[in-house]
């Protein structure tokens, strides 16, 4: 498989078409971990956020592009190239870090977001204490007077399991933007 | 509509009626955008015979296409039938583009070579003339620019002076430059606050952007010491801003720090300075640090990290920023990696320095809406009257600072010449007769007080 057409294997996650396989209480438990996790970004508790992390944390969001239907599968720009985020944890610090600058000028006033988490849907994986977890997002924002803005895409993250109050720590988020030219001046936010 | 009488580039003075009406705009597609040249594409994007990319004039449309003998062709993205958009992908490759309206084919040089039912409903006319619209293409060091206008100067007499400093961002290294990808995303705002950035404005970095270089500045091994000396000594660029600023007689700008743009990647800084004298044999030693940014009038602008970007404009109120990343194909792995993350973290729709810009662009053209912030003028006279010619052995006329808004004032001042309808071959000699003068004036001692009105 070419790494483009991995790339678009990954975001069509054809084995997440399969039947959801945990368990009742896991899929509660990931859509809880998942809201509360929005409740920290929309409540500007970034700290807390990146205490999500795990350790190793890769957290990417590929551009997309416009193709003739029989070139779909190169929709996606590929691993190592064009991306909205390709960051480690480190490189999320320094996000979060520079939104509490107070000099944030995107973000001074802050931004009022909203993220809407729908069409959660979890898979067992190996090792059983991860998950492979899919989700649609809508991100509202307004900020300034009158600005206000909307960010949807879909999610895929590795969860594991984790012992504090959250149960679980996030090992990668790929986030796919639904936009091919971004209709918005920017992304200061995560998603 | 005079935009001169907006616009006063010799004292530094300009009203922000030109970048909130509506009448201005449409003046700007047709005078500015369907005469200058306007960047298309760069030989890395087309690769093979039938790879195209989609690309804009202004607001129309143009296809680029890598041809079977190797050449480009490029040609308004619009059926010659009923005015359809030809192709309607951003990029790929074709063998040829059929209208998917009625059906028209297009081969990739823009010759229609078939029309269903043609030969029982045309008359046999020449289908020479239902030919796609073609651009007229010019190819610099592997950047295709191309304009509607057959009577505007060759481009290396647009570029003029500026070709020298182009060639510090695109020619630094044997190989030339390789597409790393694309962002793009529309800002609420006119696009002249794009260009006139590059032009003219390192000014705003200081400020605007004091959070990103907070935090992405290297942090030190332990809390109590100071960030390592390489990331000191290129914070001490900011500290005290020694450069310079160049303007082009055709609105083109740039400007730089004496010792060079400050890096935060030290992969990136350690390599630049491993490669110094290289490029210094090449370019010579002033281009290994006039590279700060720049932009080719009206819209293609560049930046020393490796961003090239075209603002499309979109309305007086909004602009589509395209913004490639390129790496010099020299480079070695480790450091095109760290490009590629640099870039990406900086200056893209999520990069922490382009974030912020976004937002004061916004504000600037939200105030526009009202009659008083229209009406009094905004101030650009920075370094007036400091301007000189051929001196510390830069080519053209220059200012010796780098916060300085000497870019500005002659990007406005093409501007004027350009919106004002005037022929090609008039500006060409307008251009020519003023630089003579100027010459002759700056021979004359300096004025002392510069910053008078
Ligand atoms: S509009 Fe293209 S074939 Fe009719
Ligand atoms: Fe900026």
């Amino acid at each position: 498989m070419s790494e483009q057409a991995k790339v678009v294997h990954l975001f069509q996650r054809q084995e997440h078409l399969a039947p959801v396989n945990v368990p009742l209480q896991t899929a509660y438990d990931i859509e809880q971990f998942l809201y509360a996790e929005a409740e920290l970004l929309d409540a500007w508790q970034f700290h807390d956020w990146l205490a999500l992390m795990a350790p190793d944390v890769h957290y990417w969001a590929p551009v997309r592009v416009n193709r003739l239907a029989r070139e779909m599968d190169r929709e996606m720009y590929p691993p190592g190239t064009a991306a909205h985020f390709d960051e480690n944890l480190q490189m999320l610090g320094e996000r979060v870090n520079r939104l509490h600058t107070n000099m944030a000028w995107s973000e001074t006033p802050p931004s009022r977001t909203r993220h809407l988490i729908s069409n959660v849907r979890a898979h067992t994986t190996e090792p059983d204490n991860e998950f492979d977890v899919q989700s649609s997002f809508h991100v509202y924002r307004t900020s300034s007077e009158r600005h206000q803005d909307s960010v949807i895409g879909r999610r895929f993250d590795r969860l594991r399991r984790a012992d504090s109050v959250y149960g679980f720590q996030i090992v990668s988020r790929t986030v796919v933007f639904d936009m091919a030219t971004l209709l918005v001046k920017n992304l200061s936010l995560f998603y | 509509m005079d935009v001169s009488q907006w616009i006063d580039p010799d004292r530094g003075l300009i009203r922000g009626e030109i970048f909130h009406s509506q009448e201005v705009y449409a003046q700007e597609l047709e005078q500015v955008f369907a005469r200058s040249w306007i960047f298309l594409a760069h030989d890395a994007m087309l690769p093979q015979p039938g790879d195209f990319i989609q690309n804009y004039i202004g607001e129309d449309p143009v296809l680029v296409v890598r041809q079977p003998d190797g050449t480009v062709k490029a040609f308004l993205n619009q059926c010659r039938h009923r005015g359809m958009r030809l192709c309607r992908a951003d990029t790929g490759n074709a063998r040829n583009f059929m209208c998917s309206f009625h059906g028209w084919n297009y081969g990739l040089d823009g010759r229609v070579i078939n029309i269903p039912h043609g030969e029982e409903i045309y008359n046999a006319e020449d289908r020479e003339q239902f030919r796609a619209t073609e651009v007229r293409l010019a190819n610099y060091k592997g950047f295709i620019f191309g304009t509607w206008d057959t009577t505007a100067p060759e481009f290396e007499e647009y570029l003029g002076d500026f070709a020298w400093y182009f060639d510090a961002y695109i020619d630094r290294y044997e190989g030339g430059l390789e597409i790393v990808g694309l962002h793009k995303w529309v800002l609420p705002a006119n696009w002249k606050f794009n260009a006139e950035q590059p032009t003219s404005d390192m000014y705003h970095g200081e400020v605007s952007h004091a959070s990103a270089f907070q935090v992405m500045m290297p942090t030190p091994v332990d809390a109590n010491s100071p960030p390592p000396d390489w990331a000191m000594s290129q914070l001490g660029q900011l500290a005290s801003p020694a450069g310079f600023q160049f303007v082009s007689p055709y609105g083109h700008g740039t400007g730089w720090f004496a010792g060079g743009m400050p890096v935060m990647n030290e992969t990136i800084y350690r390599w630049q300075e491993a490669t110094k004298d290289q490029v210094a044999a090449r370019l010579g030693p002033q281009r290994v640090t006039a590279h700060g940014h720049a932009n080719i009038f009206p819209n293609f602008m560049m930046l020393s990290n490796y961003t090239f970007r075209v603002t499309h404009p979109r309305g007086p109120n909004e602009m589509e920023i395209w913004a490639w990343s390129m790496a010099p194909v020299a480079a070695p792995a480790e450091v095109k990696e760290a490009i590629r993350l640099d870039l990406l973290r900086t200056f893209s729709p999520a990069g922490m320095f382009e974030q912020d810009d976004a937002v004061n662009w916004e504000e600037e053209q939200r105030i526009l809406r009202g009659y008083m912030a229209r009406k009094v003028p905004l101030i650009y006279k920075q370094m007036l009257g400091r301007a000189r010619y051929d001196a510390d052995g830069l080519p053209g006329r220059t200012v010796p600072h780098v916060y300085a808004e000497e870019g500005a004032r002659g990007m406005y001042r093409h501007y004027i010449d350009i919106m004002s309808g005037a022929p090609w071959p008039d500006l060409a000699r307008l251009k020519q007769r003023r630089e003579d003068d100027e010459r002759s004036a700056t021979a004359a001692p300096a004025k002392p007080d510069s910053f008078a009105a």
